[in-house]
């Protein structure tokens, strides 16, 4: 199976994870400011999100896990050894794995859908099949090799 | 001399094998590691969203915040959906809806203390209509706060309501529910006030309140308005972000 190169991947991987903290410091800011806090009617699915008791855990805006994971994942990107393949990977895994808790909290617990949520949703399932492609290519190799996947 | 240099050729060779082999066990412990993670992780999603999906959608009649709501109201009149001196000078009116976590944070937080001080001391009364926008299941709960307040619990019912409210249209509010805060807020007669949160008088009354809250412009909830002899009719205050603003706006209106 051919694989685009290390750089490349690590190249996209570094693109996505920077709209990735564009888009969670959004949300955060969103959902700390913005004068006096009140619920609206229709159409205004962030703010209904913001303001739910799932948008804070440990009193802790998601937003900011958003963040981190993002800024750990762009780390990765800038570094070649198994560590930081594996260091993205589980990175991009756990953010993954939020998204799809925090999108099920949405749907089913709070009924209401913010678009700035699903982007980044969307960006750390770009970001998680990225870093595993760059795992499962990369893996044991020391540079950025030419030859992945040397079998036998 | 070649016979060095052959030693030194299979040495090289042996380390590059080691090497390959190095690198070959690497990537195997690498993507074993990989696996493992990936199945952890499918576990703990698992779990995570198995333990999301069974709580705060029933009806918990665990009802919280009871001795201190109705403590806190204690000794200050009310009637229907107002608490305070009907004599007051200065009528504060919140339009709220009782799914509104916003509005659940204004009855816990900056509420009290206007209530406390110029609503317990008879400077202004407060007034709660119902400005239902979240979803349907507003419209039963506002039925049944007005239907406590009917026998003098509305405040309380309201209170006790947003200490124990769930996430919006989450199906909590049911007849459980709506029961338990009743009987927690000191609502006597269950029976009358099961009857009347039914009737359609009421639904309707929801009904005319959000279209009053539409009339005076609001788009949200809470949002305020104020009456007093210094105010032209009820004037809209909007969404008001502290206790302080509340009481320097009750100034202005006396």
């Amino acid at each position: 199976m051919k694989f685009p190169s290390e750089a490349a991947l690590r190249k996209s991987i570094a693109f996505v994870a920077t709209l990735g903290v564009g888009v969670a410091t959004y949300i955060a800011i969103v959902e700390s400011g913005g004068g006096s806090p009140v619920c609206l009617a229709g159409g205004s699915g962030c703010r209904t999100v913001a303001e739910s008791s799932y948008s804070h855990i440990a009193g802790i805006n998601v937003a900011i896990f958003g963040i981190i994971g993002y800024l750990g994942i762009l780390a990765t990107a800038f570094m070649v050894s198994d560590a930081a393949r594996f260091g993205g990977f589980a990175l991009a895994l756990g953010g993954f794995g939020f998204s799809i808790y925090l999108t099920y909290i949405e749907i089913f617990k709070i009924e209401a859908i913010c678009q700035w949520c699903v982007g980044s949703a969307v960006l750390m399932t770009i970001l998680f099949l990225l870093n595993a492609t760059r795992l499962i290519a990369y893996a044991g190799t020391t540079t950025g090799a030419r030859t992945p996947l040397t079998e036998g | 001399m070649s016979d060095q240099r052959e030693r030194e050729k299979r040495r090289e060779e042996r380390l590059a094998a080691e090497s390959q082999v190095d690198a070959k066990d690497r990537r195997q412990r690498m993507l074993q590691l990989a696996a493992g993670a990936v199945f952890l992780a499918i576990v703990v999603e698992v779990v995570v969203i198995v333990v999301a999906a069974s709580s705060g959608g029933g009806g918990d009649t665990e009802i919280e915040g009871v001795t201190e709501v109705n403590q806190e109201l204690s000794g200050i009149p009310q009637s229907a959906l107002v608490i305070g001196d009907p004599k007051a000078p200065v009528e504060l009116v919140e339009f709220g809806d009782l799914q509104c976590p916003v509005c659940k944070g204004y009855a816990e937080d900056v509420l009290p203390p206007v209530i406390e001080n110029q609503v317990a001391n008879g400077e202004a009364k407060l007034v709660f209509r119902n400005f239902t926008i979240i979803g349907p299941e507003s419209t039963p709960a506002g039925a049944a706060a007005i239907a406590a307040g009917t026998q003098g619990r509305g405040w309380n019912f309201l209170d006790l309501f947003y200490r124990n409210q769930g996430a919006e249209n989450g199906g909590y509010i049911d007849d459980e529910f709506l029961t338990a805060v009743a009987r927690a807020a000191g609502v006597k007669n269950i029976g009358k006030w099961e009857q009347e949160r039914n009737s359609p008088r009421l639904t309707t009354e929801v009904e005319n309140t959000t279209a009053e809250a539409q009339r005076l412009g609001f788009q949200g909830t809470p949002s305020f308005a104020i009456k007093g002899p210094s105010t032209t009719g009820l004037q809209p205050l909007g969404t008001l972000g502290s206790s302080e603003e509340f009481e320097e706006a009750i100034e202005e209106a006396s």
